[in-house]
């Protein structure tokens, strides 16, 4: 296809998942994944990752620190399907179970220099009371057939989802085009 | 002079003082040594001293207060130090403060006489009051006067004796203030400074502190001082005559032995003339003249002043100055600056900034060609977040707040209410008559027009004046002409107003005659209305006078107009009079000649006046028509003016007449006066349609008037579109009624508080009222008279009298809404400016200059809507167009002038539309990249997943719209070339139209997905369901272990296909084992088989062994391979391969792994579902031949060549393997009928224990497990949705049958969840319908009923057979998962495709017309899963037939494919399975007993008598063998090429001996229906074909089109053979069945020459 052409230019993100702010929860990780359009295609770098487990500061921040680096590039023929970094949060329950405490996307900064995301997080919640407590209890919580779905617009209407925590996640993207 | 310098200087002496103070002694020393020191700078402040001393009388500074405290302690009061040094301290005590005293008196001496040197060597300060002292005033005068040799003498005099008293003091006090000073009080020092020193507003940082106790402290002295020394209180009420006499009393207390008198020189005052004094000032002082500068003063020498208006230049307005203020200030500056830098180049002061920048705003441009580039580089800036701002919200723009609109309601006034009595009703009338004639009066236009008459005469006499025309005669005349036509129009104006006047004073005093008439007959009077007639005398001599004058001037001028016009007519009639002579002349010459030249100017004939008549009819005019004008003159003039010596009436109306009280009147009138007394008015407010204020209900007075006087402040927010106000009437106790409603103008932005007029709004009512006392009512007709007749109808009416403004805020600005609110106005005018409005949401730069111009105040808000009208007022009101504020209205106006811009008659919605477009719509068009995005956004097949769509148009192939815009042409164009045969080729287009239609509707749907779509959530626990759903269970659950040492399966996890690539999904294919592979047989043996065509249809289906006893082939020698098989799967053109196995039953029990990949990339489940491809399982003998040639070799090298040969295929769609997630199961190979080579080994010795079960069915089986890796999620979730879709298709089966089909349905799912139970489907139009409508009795084609009409089971087998061979096409293949649609038999024959249900449908509808017992069975078959098939009745079994294949299989054959039933469907009835199984070997097939079959029609629900969807009678077409031979000859020719293309590196000979042995054995071959011809084939081929080896076989499948035989031929792998002699025959046959279904044979063969 044309995609061989010279035409493309390239996307360069450099950057960290720096930390959370999970007030009620311990030892979390986060995967990463990215999000892009059709006209986009990694060509270097790690699309996806998967963070090693941190537990909180014992300072009064109480932060979650990964400070999980992330190294990818991209090229592209259209603006269009910006790529968006889709980040979720894992961690144990009451019981031991992995649970999904979190996800959220964000946009790559569309301007190089250096940039620093705060994400807010959130899971979906059960439909109902009972399946709440049933999954409460079970160590099933309902949590995205993918990931990535959260960056996506299509079918989120009947969703219900609970806005939780902040988490920040600082993203130093130095960017360069040709 | 500067007090701070001062002090400091003063601080320095202090410290000299102090050392007085030690040594006092010294004190005449030092004393001296500063008299001396006094002496040298003396003359040098003299003039300063002078300059200062005058303002010193009055003009005394602040600290001098404090000063006067002071001195009276002082002897010479010379002057005190003003300001020392604070030094903390606290006195309190009498004691501390009189020691205090003392000290400090010695204090100031000292200070005195240091200071008076510093004073005097510095600047002078302030004096203070000395005047007051009558001995000092002598010497001041001395030194203020003549600062001379004698006031120093005096001064050093008056030093001298001050020392010494201070001297003498000092002494004195040394001795009583001996004792040193108790710790608290306040040293000498101290207590000084506490006086003396001058509380400077600015201390010393670090002295701040003290200072603040100190001021405590002097207040306290203070009180302290006036109980112990009166004179020290007398000095602080600064009472001059005490401050006197404490001076003297001192200076005598301390008895000083001389007297002032001694020392001072007495003088007369010096007087000096004003003459002298005038001289002296003026030398020193400047006083500018008044005069006008002459210009070439201001400006540089021979420079000629220059006007910048003059040169078109825009000039401010110099601020207003007086002249003589001007030129003083010139003058002034001309000798104080010579510069001239403040005169401007027109040699007037420069009284405007001016604005020329003083540098350049723009960077200065460097000549370097590099420095350019740096110049222009583009530099990137943050966009600036647009703050959105709705249309009707008053934004934050530059008056943010609120806005307040002041609505004041003062009142209501009826003219006409329901509650008027007839009195009422000509009250109002003459009211309003009379309020019309003040008003005219006032306006007073007849008095007016007659004025202008008089002077428009006045003018013309002066123009006809022949000694006053000094501009030329045509522009008089001109005037003079304009001047009477004038005259005529202001005349007739007149008159017109006149007549009016006239008739309104009549009218006027009819009303009031019809009224007192009124009030006379009934007796009582109910409004105080009163008219009176003011007659004034007129002097009847002059205003006769004047009224004949006026009529004589009116006849002359109306006798000049007809002169006038007569001249004109007879100017008109000569002309016309000569015209016609000639043309008379010239016809009289041409008359002979032509006749028609007559005829041709007819009209003009008739046009032109014809001499004999006209020059009569205008000359005799003149004396008729004076007196006929005279008499018309006077007449009107009688009519609209008053007559001569009549009296000048002046109606004027008061309310000064007397309503009759309610005793006096009749009781209808009383009871009208109470109705009104009962009635109460209010108002609503509605602004914006919503009600936001009311005002207080009042009651109606008796005259019918409502007072309110309120006002309401309407903060308001939003801009104000309607202003509404609602009046309602309350009657007694009784609801309110709404009498009317009253639109109020929302004011124009220039109306504010205080500037609105009252407003006399009227409104009225359409409400009927009829009332039963003397009220009129309303909307009722009433009339005056007695006999009824002159009816009136009035409707309630009044007028609400309100202002509304724009309040104005608290520092003065109008609370009005920004003029961005308005502009809807601009839209419809200027595209182009409302573009500019609405596009950046401010005020556009030219509004805002409009906002600051007058112009809407001069033509209001609402006239800048109007650009014509602004344009007009631009013009008008002469602004300068070069002044910079005026530009951009300028601008508009001119834009708007120049006939550019235009009113556009049609209204835009889009207006914007074309602003924001930034190509053309052909360039968007001609766009490749554009059009390639909105494909791909559109979804269309060829570019839905287009990746990475070029930057450039450039980059864009033109190739890559080539398939789409020939898929668009050929659309509708048929294709013949794929397909041959026309028919299929109509079918398949027509297909695929039906199909583009379905996935067109179902991309849609696959929009739309369901929360389970995107959130994994575990099912809520039901109770009632099966298995895990139990709570009770899923609780159980928790206690189990995490890790069983005995794992159950679980169910793996099933990926939604949205989110997968490329390899991500693999088929896995377990191929375990195989049974009863054909072996080779040996080439040499010869018809050693025994025919089995005596083998009978009885002998396959029944259950008893075979009859025959195997026959043992005895060719074999023990221990030799049979065969040794591998299984090849290929799919996608993916092939892998098993090891080999060896034996006729090998076991591989190998996995297989094909990746997968889905078209386009698309991994999305529609995509998926419509996936085609099959897997192809291929199972192959090896055969190793021995090439080696020479034997001489054989002991040191093996040489083999491998050559596969094809035994038989599996195929199992993709979409099977899709929807069933695994398949699992033992297939029946399909194997040729024919293999040359090779033979079924049916009887081996080893196996005879399972001969019994084998011998039931004949044919080689493999057991495979199939499956996905990882699981896909069939499109499962689409159907459902589709089928919500679907079920609001109209379907026109009774809704009774509908809601039982339903019940049904719940009814068999909840007994049997996994069973299928089918009672409605949707046909083609998309129509439910009942499924047995589809199973009627149709006839089979007639031929095959003929080919053995004496046996059913053949006859059976054929239908099935001919059923098998029309193409099968899965639904769900062809449309995408999205449903089942079922086509009736006629409709399957036509479109000659279908999946299993049509099949089945038609193949059970044959048996039923064969008299067979059939039912269509629902069930799930391996590898079809859900699918149909069909159940016949035979005497004493049942036979299952699966459609799809024209097999069929007994009950209890274990190889059958169908493996659970769900449902059995009659044409009368629907069965369900009950029973605890529901494999077909372990259930009863007895419809009849309830328990194991539940019905559908029952008892309780009859069977209807449903009307079938099938045709009457099924009709077939026989084919056209022709056609069939033609494509039998292009399909050889085809897969020919293709063999070719499949083997580019070898070269393909064709056998053709060979090709056309087979092309004779192929009808053979369909005849016996590819059975039981295999020797005689081969043996015939032996025969023919002598030395060759030979490895083929005939391939059998149903044509439907090319591809699939073409896949077909290479999945066998034939091609694969590179033997370098190898020569190739293949042969096709097509045998046409009616309904152009058509067998296709393909006889493929390799062949080896033996040597």
């Amino acid at each position: 296809m044309a995609a061989a052409g010279p035409s493309v230019f390239l996307l360069m993100v450099n950057g960290q998942v720096e930390s959370a702010q999970f007030p009620e929860y311990d030892d979390l990780y986060c995967k990463y994944c990215f999000v892009y359009g059709q006209d986009w295609a990694p060509t270097a770098g790690l699309e996806e990752g998967i963070s090693q487990i941190t537990s909180k500061s014992q300072d009064v921040r109480q932060a979650l620190v990964w400070n999980f680096p992330i190294d990818v590039t991209f090229k592209s023929t259209n603006p269009y399907g910006w790529p968006q970094i889709v980040l979720s949060v894992y961690g144990p329950d009451v019981f031991g179970n992995d649970v999904v405490r979190g996800y959220g996307a964000v946009h790559l900064p569309f301007s190089p220099g250096r940039h620093k995301r705060t994400i807010p997080m959130f899971v979906p919640e059960s439909t109902s009371k009972l399946q709440k407590f049933t999954s409460w209890f079970m160590g099933r919580r309902p949590e995205y057939t993918d990931p990535k779905v959260v960056a996506q617009g299509e079918g989120r209407e009947g969703e219900n989802a609970e806005a939780e925590r902040l988490k920040a996640a600082q993203l130093m993207l130095p960017f360069s085009s040709q | 002079m500067n007090p701070k310098e001062e002090k400091v200087k003063i601080i320095t002496e202090e410290f000299d003082e102090n050392d007085e103070d030690a040594g006092v002694g010294s004190q005449k020393k030092t004393s001296k040594m500063a008299r001396q020191k006094r002496k040298k700078p003396l003359p040098a402040a003299g003039p300063e001293e002078m300059v200062s001393e005058n303002p010193h009388l009055g003009n005394q500074p602040e600290p001098l207060q404090e000063d006067s405290d002071t001195r009276p302690l002082s002897m010479t009061t010379r002057r005190g130090p003003r300001s020392l040094p604070p030094i903390p301290s606290a006195s309190r005590t009498g004691f501390a403060e009189f020691s205090m005293r003392e000290r400090m008196r010695e204090k100031l001496q000292a200070a005195r006489s240091k200071a008076e040197s510093t004073l005097l060597q510095e600047i002078p300060t302030p004096r203070p009051r000395r005047l007051q002292s009558p001995g000092e005033k002598e010497l001041e005068t001395e030194f203020g006067a003549e600062p001379g040799e004698e006031a120093q003498k005096t001064q050093q005099e008056d030093d001298s004796q001050s020392r010494s008293r201070v001297k003498f003091r000092d002494s004195v006090r040394k001795i009583k203030t001996k004792p040193p000073v108790p710790p608290g009080f306040p040293s000498a020092e101290e207590a000084y400074n506490f006086f003396t020193f001058n509380f400077d507003p600015e201390p010393e940082e670090s002295e701040e502190k003290p200072k603040a106790k100190n001021r405590d402290g002097t207040t306290q002295e203070e009180e302290e001082g006036e109980e112990e020394e009166p004179p020290v209180q007398g000095i602080h009420k600064t009472d001059e005559q005490l401050l006197i006499s404490a001076t003297e009393a001192e200076a005598f207390l301390w008895g000083l032995d001389h007297a002032a008198a001694d020392f001072v020189a007495v003088r007369p005052a010096d007087y000096e003339s004003a003459h002298v004094r005038l001289q002296m000032e003026k030398e020193l002082l400047f006083v500018p003249s008044r005069l006008t500068v002459p210009t070439y003063k201001k400006l540089p020498e021979n420079v000629q002043p220059r006007y910048l208006e003059d040169e078109g230049l825009y000039i401010g307005t110099r601020p207003d100055v007086p002249r003589t203020c001007q030129n003083i200030m010139e003058n002034r500056l001309l000798t104080q600056e010579p510069g001239r830098r403040w005169f401007g180049d027109d040699g007037r002061i420069v009284a405007l900034p001016n604005p020329i920048k003083p540098f350049p705003s723009r960077p200065p441009v460097l000549t370097q060609e590099q420095d350019f580039r740096a110049e222009l580089e583009t530099l990137y800036k943050k966009a600036v977040k647009y703050v959105h701002r709705s249309q009707h919200m008053i934004g934050s723009g530059d008056s943010p707040g609120n806005f307040q609109l002041d609505i004041d309601i003062s009142g209501l006034i009826f003219t006409h209410h329901p509650c008027f009595s007839r009195e009422h009703v000509l009250a109002a009338k003459l009211a309003q008559l009379y309020d019309q004639y003040l008003a005219r009066h006032q306006r007073n236009k007849a008095k007016f027009l007659t004025d202008k008459l008089q002077a428009l005469r006045n003018a013309v006499q002066t123009g006809l004046n022949p000694e006053k025309t000094h501009k030329s005669l045509d522009t008089t005349q001109k005037t003079i002409n304009e001047y009477k036509s004038e005259i005529r129009q202001t005349r007739k104006l007149r008159d017109a107003e006149q007549e009016k006047d006239r008739m309104l004073l009549k009218t006027i005093i009819k009303v009031w005659k019809e009224m007192k008439s009124l009030r006379e007959f009934q007796r009582f009077t109910n409004t105080p209305l009163k008219l009176v007639l003011r007659k004034e005398k007129v002097d009847q001599k002059a205003d006769e006078e004047a009224y004949e004058a006026e009529i004589q001037a009116e006849i002359s001028e109306l006798l000049e107009e007809h002169m006038e016009e007569h001249e004109q007519k007879m100017e008109a009639y000569r002309a016309a009079y000569q015209q016609w002579k000639a043309w008379k002349k010239a016809q009289r010459a041409k008359k002979k000649k032509k006749k028609q030249a007559v005829e041709e100017h007819p009209e003009e004939e008739m046009g032109e006046p014809y001499p004999e008549e006209d020059p009569v009819k205008p000359v005799p005019p003149e004396p008729t028509d004076r007196a006929l004008m005279e008499h018309q003159v006077r007449e009107r003039a009688a009519r609209s003016r008053r007559r001569p010596g009549e009296p000048l009436l002046v109606p004027e109306l008061s309310l000064a007449g007397s309503v009759t009280p309610n005793e006096q009147c009749p009781r209808v009138e009383v009871l009208r006066r109470e109705d009104v007394k009962r009635r109460s008015i209010y108002l609503k407010v509605i602004f914006n349609d919503k009600e936001v204020s009311r005002t207080d209900s009042r009651p109606l007075g008796a005259d019918f008037r409502v007072h309110f006087g309120q006002i309401f402040n309407l903060q308001i927010f939003n801009w104000p579109e309607s202003l509404t106000l609602q009046v309602y009437e309350t009657v007694g106790h009784s609801g309110t009624t709404l009498l009317a409603e009253v639109f109020l103008p929302i004011p124009e932005t220039t109306i504010v508080t205080g500037r609105a007029p009252i407003e006399e709004v009227e409104f009225s009512s359409n409400q009927h009222v009829t009332l039963d006392h003397e009220g009129v009512g309303s909307g009722m007709p009433f009339s005056f008279e007695a006999d009824g007749s002159n009816q009136l109808i009035l409707m309630t009416s009044g007028k609400v009298s309100n202002s509304v403004a724009w309040a104005i805020g608290e520092n003065g600005i109008p609370l009005i809404p920004p003029l961005s609110q308005q502009n809807i106005g601009f839209r419809s005018t200027t595209p182009s400016s409302s573009v500019h409005v609405v596009a950046n949401g401010r005020i556009p730069p030219f509004l805002c200059a409009l906002k600051r111009a007058d112009a809407i105040s001069s033509i209001g808000t609402s006239g800048l809507t109007d650009l014509k009208k602004l344009a007009k007022w631009a013009a008008e009101s002469k602004l300068d167009p070069n002044d910079p504020n005026n530009a951009p209205l300028m601008q508009l106006i001119s834009v708007a002038t120049s006939g550019e811009s235009y009113v556009p008659d049609f209204f835009r919605l889009e207006q914007l539309q074309q602003e924001f477009n930034f190509v053309s719509d052909e360039e968007l068009n001609r766009s490749k990249r554009f059009r390639l995005l909105c494909l791909r956004s559109q979804e269309v097949p060829e570019f839905r997943n287009y990746k990475q769509i070029p930057a450039y148009d450039r980059e864009i192939m033109e190739k890559v719209f080539q398939d789409y815009e020939k898929w668009l042409r050929d659309r509708n164009v048929i294709e013949t070339k794929d397909h041959i045969d026309p028919h299929r080729a109509m079918v398949a287009k027509y297909l695929q139209q039906v199909r583009e239609s379905v996935i067109n509707r179902f991309l849609i749907a696959k929009h739309h997905f369901l929360l389970s779509d995107l959130i994994v959530e575990e099912e809520v626990p039901n109770i009632s369901s099966e298995g895990s759903g139990i709570l009770g269970l899923s609780l159980f659950k928790l206690a189990e272990q995490k890790r069983p040492l005995r794992p159950r399966r679980k169910g793996r996890k099933k990926v939604t296909a949205q989110n997968l690539s490329d390899g991500d999904i693999k088929v896995l294919v377990n191929i375990i084992r195989a049974y009863d592979i054909p072996v080779r047989k040996p080439t040499a043996s010869k018809f050693q088989q025994p025919s089995r065509s005596s083998r009978t249809f009885s002998e396959k289906h029944a259950a008893s062994p075979t009859t025959h006893s195997p026959t043992h082939s005895a060719d074999y020698p023990l221990g030799q391979v049979l065969v040794r098989p591998f299984v090849e799967v290929s799919f996608q053109r993916t092939i892998c391969h098993t090891t080999t196995a060896e034996g006729p039953n090998p076991s591989w029990n190998e996995e297989l792994e094909l990746p997968f990949r889905a078209p386009n990339g698309d991994y999305s489940t529609s995509s998926l579902q419509s996936v085609k491809d099959d897997v192809f399982i291929n199972i192959f003998d090896e055969v190793l031949y021995d090439v080696l040639e020479d034997d001489r070799e054989r002991g040191s090298g093996i040489h083999t060549r491998i050559e596969r040969h094809w035994l038989g295929c599996v195929k199992i769609p993709f979409s099977t393997i899709y929807f069933q997630a695994k398949i699992d199961g033992t297939f029946k190979i399909d194997i040729p009928p024919v293999l040359l080579g090779y033979s079924k080994e049916r009887s081996m010795i080893i196996e005879r224990g399972f001969d019994s079960v084998r011998s039931l069915s004949e044919g080689s089986y493999i057991t495979l497990f199939i499956t996905m890796e990882p699981q896909l999620v069939p499109g499962e979730s689409v159907r459902e949705k589709m089928s919500d879709v679907l079920k609001k298709f109209d379907s026109q089966e009774d809704e009774k049958l509908l809601q039982a089909t339903e019940k049904f349905q719940a009814e068999c799912a909840l007994k049997f969840p996994h069973r299928q139970c089918l009672t409605t489907v949707t046909d083609i139009s998309g129509k439910t319908v009942f499924i047995t409508r589809y199973l009627k009795p149709l006839n089979p084609p007639q031929e095959l009923l003929e080919g053995c009409p004496n046996n059913p089971q053949a006859t059976a087998e054929l239908v099935a057979r001919y059923v098998s061979l029309i193409p099968f096409l899965p639904d769900a293949v062809s449309f995408a998962g999205i449903c089942d649609l079922w086509s009736t038999s006629d409709q399957f024959l036509d479109l000659l495709a279908g999946d299993e249900e049509e099949h089945a449908v038609l193949l059970c509808n044959y048996f039923l017309s064969l008299g067979k017992k059939a039912w269509l069975v629902m069930g799930s078959a391996i590898p079809e899963g859900p699918t149909a098939y069909v159940l016949t009745r035979e005497q004493s079994h049942y036979l299952i037939w699966n459609p799809c294949s024209g097999h069929f299989y007994g009950q209890f054959d274990t190889f059958c494919p169908l493996k659970s039933v769900g449902c059995l469907i009659g044409p009368d009835n629907i069965w369900f399975n009950i029973q605890r199984h529901d494999s077909p070997l372990r259930i009863n097939f007895d419809v009849t007993k309830p328990k194991l079959w539940k019905s559908f029609f029952s008892r309780s629900l009859l069977y209807p008598g449903l009307s079938s969807v099938q045709p009457e009678e099924l009709i077939y077409q026989r084919t056209d063998k022709a056609a069939a031979a033609e494509l039998q000859d292009r399909i050889e020719k085809i897969l020919k090429e293709k063999i070719m293309d499949w083997r580019p590196r070898h070269l393909t000979r064709w056998n053709r001996y060979c090709t056309s042995a087979l092309r004779h054995f192929l009808p053979l071959l369909e005849r016996s229906r590819g059975e039981d011809v295999e020797d005689d084939h081969r043996g015939e081929l032996l025969k023919q074909l002598g030395d060759y080896r030979f490895s083929g076989f005939p391939l059998h499948m149903p044509y439907s089109e090319l591809k699939p035989l073409i896949e077909a031929v290479y999945s066998t792998g034939v091609h694969n053979i590179d033997v370098p002699n190898v020569e190739f025959a293949l042969a096709v046959y097509i045998h046409p069945y009616p309904k152009n279904v058509l067998s296709v044979w393909i006889y493929v063969a390799s062949l080896i020459r033996n040597r």
